[in-house]
C-alpha cells in the first residue's frame, strides 16, 4: 500500500502512525544507542581539507528506514554534511545503467583491494582500478556517466540521488572547489588511468564531476533512504519511485558488501555483515537487504576513514537483532517486534 | 516494571492538575518513587498544589525541550512539601509560567520525540515506579504522544454533554493507539445525581471502566490550589475516593 496521503489512509490512522514510529521500541532501542556511544570521543574529524575541520565532535545521528517506509530517527538526523566516497555506490550504479554491466566492468574491476582508498594502484594484466569504491576505481567510474556536458552529467547525478532520498540535493561549494584545488593525487591518478586507455579524454570534467559528486549534502535521514530504496530492491519506500533498475541493485550491494568500507571491508563483513558504504564526512549507510536501511552520522573517524560511532552502532544493531546477511541463528530480538512494539519488548 | 499514568481530559477544567496531585501523592504515601511531569506547557499550575513557587524553580520542562539542560536537573524533589516521609519520594517537572517561555513554545513547539526520551531518562535517572504526566487539554499532537505511552490514561470528564462528547472522541484515539488500559473518573457531580446510575450509565456508554466518582465539593475550591487535598484532609470522602482510583493504576 502506497497510499499515505488523500483518502487511502485516513488521516487519524496517518497521525498514529507518526506517533508510533516515536513510541516504538525500535526507536527507543535507537535512543539508547545514541545515548551508550555519545560519549565516544576517539577518533579524528577529516581535515585534509579545512571545510570538513568545522564538522563539531558532538555531531551524531541515527536513522533507519524500513522497506514499508517507516522511519526512526534519533540525534542530529537534519544536520547536512558532505557525502564524500558514500556516492561511489550510486554512481556505479547509475554507470551500470547507462552502459550495463560488461562496459563498465571492462573500465573498473570488483575485486576488492586490501590498500588503502588513495592508492594509485591498477590491475597489472588488465590495466582497471580494483573496484569502484576506491578513488581511481570511482574516477573510472565517474567517466562513464553520460551526459552533454559537465553540467547535464551534474544534473543527472544530482536527480539520480533524488530518486533515492526523495528530496532535492545541492553541491557544498567550498567543499567542491577545496577538493578541486587540492586533489593532485586524484588528477594523477586520472591522467595515469588516461595514459592506459581507461578514462576518456574528458578528463577535467570528469574529476570535476568525481569532486562535486563527493560534495553532495546529505543528512542521516538520506542516507537511511539511500539503503532502504536498495534494500527494497530499488524503489523508494515512502515515495514509491525506481531510484535505480531492478537488475543492478545486486550489484551495487555486493560491491558494498566487498569493498564498502575502505581497507576495513573484510573485518566489517565478517564482525557486521551488512553491505554498506562510508565516507570521511562522516556518514554511514548500510542495509539489511529486504528489511530495513540504515544511516548514521558522527564525524570522528578511526585510522582507516570509518566513522567510529557509525560502526559501533551498526555492530550493534547486527548483533542485537540478528542482521548480518549470512546469519542463521536467531537474534536475541525480533526486529519486527521491536518496530511492531509488544509486550514482550517493552523496557520501560 | 515502571509505569506511566497519563491523565487526560478533552475539556478544560475537569480537575486533571488537581487529580494528578493526589493520585501521585497518594501512589509516594505508600512507599513509592513518584515522577510527575507537567506538560501543559501553554497553561501550566500543577506546581501551585506541590507548593513548589516559581522563584525556586530556575529551569523547567521547557529548558529541556531546548536542549539547554538534561531533563533531570528540572526535576524538583517535593516530598517534604506533601509531607511524604515514610519511604517514597516525588519529584516534580513543571513547566515555566514566564510569559517568555510560553510564547516561545506556542510560536517555535517543540520537538515531541525530546519529550518522549526525556520521560524515559527521567524514569531511568530517578528510578522511578511511576511516572504522571499532567496534559493539557484537547486532542493534539503532544496528547498523543502522551497516551501512546502510558501504561494507564486516565480521562476526567464531568457529567455534561460536552464533557461525553469529547470523551468519546478520545476514547476512540486512545484505542487507535492502542493503549494498554483506559480509565474513567467523573468529577464534579453535583449532589441531586445518583452517583451508582451515573457510573453505570457512563460504563456503558464508553464501554470502559469508572474508577472513581467525585462529588462537586466545596472543601476543594475552599482549599484553592494551595497544597494535595488528600494531604490536608486525609479522611475526607473524596480523599478516600482517590485512594480507590490510585489502588486501580496500580493494580492495572
Amino acid at each position: 500500500m502506497s497510499n499515505t496521503t488523500g483518502s487511502g489512509m485516513g488521516d487519524l490512522q496517518s497521525l498514529t502512525n507518526s506517533i508510533t514510529a516515536v513510541t516504538s521500541p525500535f526507536r527507543l532501542y535507537l535512543s539508547d544507542l545514541l545515548q551508550k556511544y555519545q560519549p565516544l570521543d576517539e577518533g579524528a574529524i577529516a581535515d585534509y581539507i579545512p571545510e570538513l575541520a568545522l564538522a563539531l565532535p558532538e555531531w551524531f545521528g541515527i536513522c533507519a528506514v524500513t522497506t514499508v517506509g517507516q522511519i526512526f530517527e534519533v540525534g542530529h538526523c537534519k544536520q547536512l554534511f558532505t557525502i564524500q566516497s558514500i556516492s561511489k555506490a550510486f554512481i556505479f550504479g547509475l554507470a551500470l545503467e547507462d552502459h550495463g554491466r560488461e562496459y563498465v566492468n571492462s573500465k573498473v574491476s570488483v575485486e576488492p583491494t586490501g590498500e588503502a582508498f588513495n592508492s594509485i594502484v591498477l590491475d597489472e594484466a588488465t590495466n582497471r582500478p580494483y573496484n569502484p569504491m576506491v578513488n581511481a576505481g570511482a574516477i573510472a567510474t565517474a567517466d562513464l556517466i553520460k551526459g552533454n556536458n559537465g553540467t547535464e552529467r551534474l544534473k543527472r547525478v544530482l536527480d539520480m540521488f533524488k530518486r533515492y532520498t526523495g528530496r532535492e540535493h545541492d553541491i557544498n561549494v567550498p567543499v567542491f572547489l577545496s577538493e578541486r584545488a587540492t586533489g593532485f593525487r586524484n588528477r594523477a591518478m586520472a591522467y595515469l588511468m588516461r595514459n592506459f586507455g581507461m578514462v576518456g579524454d574528458n578528463i577535467d570534467e570528469t574529476l570535476d564531476l568525481y569532486f562535486q559528486q563527493c560534495s553532495i549534502m546529505v543528512n542521516a535521514h538520506d542516507l537511511a533512504m539511500l539503503a532502504a530504496t536498495l534494500a527494497n530492491g530499488g524503489i523508494n519506500p515512502v515515495t514509491q519511485e525506481r531510484a535505480i533498475q531492478e537488475q543492478y541493485v545486486q550489484d551495487v550491494v555486493s560491491v558494498m558488501l566487498t569493498c564498502g568500507m575502505y581497507d576495513a571491508s573484510g573485518e566489517w563483513t565478517y564482525r557486521v555483515g551488512m553491505p554498506a558504504k562510508s565516507g570521511v564526512g562522516g556518514g554511514i549507510t548500510a542495509l539489511v537487504p529486504g528489511q530495513l536501511g540504515i544511516g548514521t552520522f558522527s564525524p570522528l573517524l578511526d585510522a582507516k576513514g570509518n566513522s567510529l560511532r557509525g560502526l559501533k552502532v551498526c555492530e550493534d544493531l547486527s548483533r542485537d537483532f540478528g542482521l548480518h546477511i549470512f546469519n542463521a541463528a536467531t537474534g536475541d530480538r525480533n526486529l519486527e517486534e521491536w518496530i511492531a512494539g509488544s509486550n514482550g519488548t517493552d523496557d520501560w | 516494571m515502571p509505569k506511566v499514568v497519563s491523565i487526560h481530559s478533552y475539556r478544560g477544567g475537569t480537575g486533571k492538575s488537581n487529580f494528578t496531585a493526589n493520585l501521585a501523592t497518594t501512589v509516594a504515601a505508600q512507599g513509592y518513587r513518584v515522577g510527575v511531569v507537567d506538560t501543559d506547557l501553554p497553561s501550566p499550575g500543577i506546581h501551585n498544589l506541590f507548593c513548589l513557587e516559581p522563584e525556586q524553580t530556575q529551569k523547567a520542562l521547557n529548558h529541556y525541550l531546548w536542549g539547554d539542560c538534561p531533563i533531570t536537573s528540572v526535576a524538583y524533589d517535593v516530598s517534604a512539601n506533601v509531607g511524604i516521609t515514610s519511604g517514597g519520594q516525588l519529584f516534580l517537572v513543571p513547566s515555566s509560567v514566564k510569559a517568555d517561555d510560553i510564547a516561545r513554545i506556542l510560536n517555535n513547539g517543540y520537538d515531541a520525540r525530546l519529550m518522549n526520551d526525556g520521560f524515559r531518562s527521567l524514569v531511568k535517572a530517578l528510578q522511578l515506579d511511576y511516572l504522571f504526566i499532567d496534559t493539557h487539554p484537547g486532542l493534539s499532537k503532544e496528547t498523543f504522544l502522551s497516551i501512546a505511552i502510558s501504561h494507564v490514561l486516565l480521562l476526567i470528564l464531568r457529567p455534561d454533554k460536552q464533557d461525553y462528547q469529547g470523551t468519546a472522541v478520545t476514547a476512540d484515539v486512545a484505542r487507535q493507539l492502542k493503549v494498554r488500559k483506559m480509565l474513567l473518573a467523573i468529577n464534579k457531580v453535583y449532589s441531586t445525581l445518583n452517583l451508582e446510575a451515573l457510573q453505570q450509565k457512563v460504563e456503558e456508554t464508553f464501554h470502559e471502566t469508572v474508577a472513581g466518582v467525585f462529588p462537586l465539593s466545596e472543601e476543594v475550591v475552599q482549599l484553592a490550589s494551595e497544597g494535595v487535598f488528600c494531604v490536608k484532609y486525609p479522611d475526607h470522602p473524596i480523599s478516600q475516593e482517590f485512594r480507590k482510583v490510585a489502588q486501580q493504576i496500580m493494580e492495572a
